[in-house]
């Protein structure tokens, strides 16, 4: 099929991305949330924070997407890294999120990533 | 009550791509651990890709644990499903596959060139984002009381 190739954008929370996780990687395939900080409209990056942690997200690959200042947004793309080691998400899809409780959200991520986890481990075994 | 063999199971994305498929005519599916019989699934995602040709629909639906391949025939098969939706609602649900969308899709497991896919049924656009989240503890959920459990 055609459409293989695309990988699945892994949930994290942006006090996650930090250089000692995981999921810090270039290329890495991830989705993300946070309340839209601010945006350029020249380069085309906005700058979305979630509990005082920051993530830049480049829009060049979105075409007719509306952007609030202060809404939660939901973006899906690639981690890259610039030239200053700065970590961007190169963003392929991108959805407004207002309503979403996102508290409900990340403990509902927690338990998910447990339960995966530990069928993981079963299936090893 | 409906047979555990028809009614849609609930599933994230990595665990439907992971179902066993059985050798059988047609090819029937389960999960590894417990043998329990998976032919129709729920599955609730993004719309990440699509691709049309006259024929059918294709999109991709990711869930943050694996992107699952849906297809959505757009003229009648033959011989006819009775099952299948009827031509007006396969016109209607097409104009709802839009990428970014979050929808949710029910439809029989099936497999393309070795790969499972979602035959699909029934489609619905999700404007709740916190179905998505309801929709994950609805999953583990079942997987964990039910549908990985062993000796099920």
């Amino acid at each position: 099929m055609a459409l293989c190739g695309i990988k699945p954008g892994i949930p994290v929370i942006l006090r996650e991305l930090e250089p000692s996780s995981a999921f810090f990687k270039h290329g890495q395939s991830l989705r993300v949330i946070g309340k839209l900080e601010s945006f350029e409209i020249e380069t085309g990056i906005v700058v979305i924070s979630d509990g005082g942690f920051k993530l830049k997200i480049d829009m060049q690959h979105l075409r007719d997407f509306n952007f609030r200042t202060g809404s939660l947004y939901q973006f899906i793309g690639e981690l890259k890294f610039g030239h200053d080691n700065d970590a961007m998400l190169e963003a392929r899809i991108g959805r407004n999120v207002d309503g979403l409780d996102l508290n409900l959200y990340k403990q509902s991520l927690q338990i998910r990533r447990k339960i995966e986890a530990n069928l993981l481990s079963r299936k090893r075994s | 009550m409906e047979s555990p063999a028809i009614s849609h199971a609930k599933l994230l994305a990595s665990d439907l791509l992971s179902l066993t498929m059985h050798p059988t005519s047609p090819p029937s599916f389960s999960f590894p651990r417990s043998n329990y019989p998976i032919s129709h699934v729920e599955a609730l995602g993004i719309i990440v890709a699509t691709k049309s040709n006259p024929a059918h629909l294709l999109f991709l639906i990711d869930d943050g644990t694996g992107c699952v391949p849906c297809v959505l025939w757009l003229n009648p098969r033959s011989p006819p499903d009775p099952a299948d939706p009827a031509p007006e609602v396969v016109r209607q649900q097409a104009e709802l596959v839009k990428m970014g969308e979050l929808v949710r899709v029910r439809g029989k497991v099936g497999v393309f060139r070795g790969e499972v896919q979602i035959v699909l049924r029934d489609l619905v656009v999700e404007t709740d984002p916190n179905m998505e989240t309801l929709h994950w503890l609805d999953c583990v959920r079942l997987l964990k009381d039910c549908y990985d459990k062993e000796n099920c």
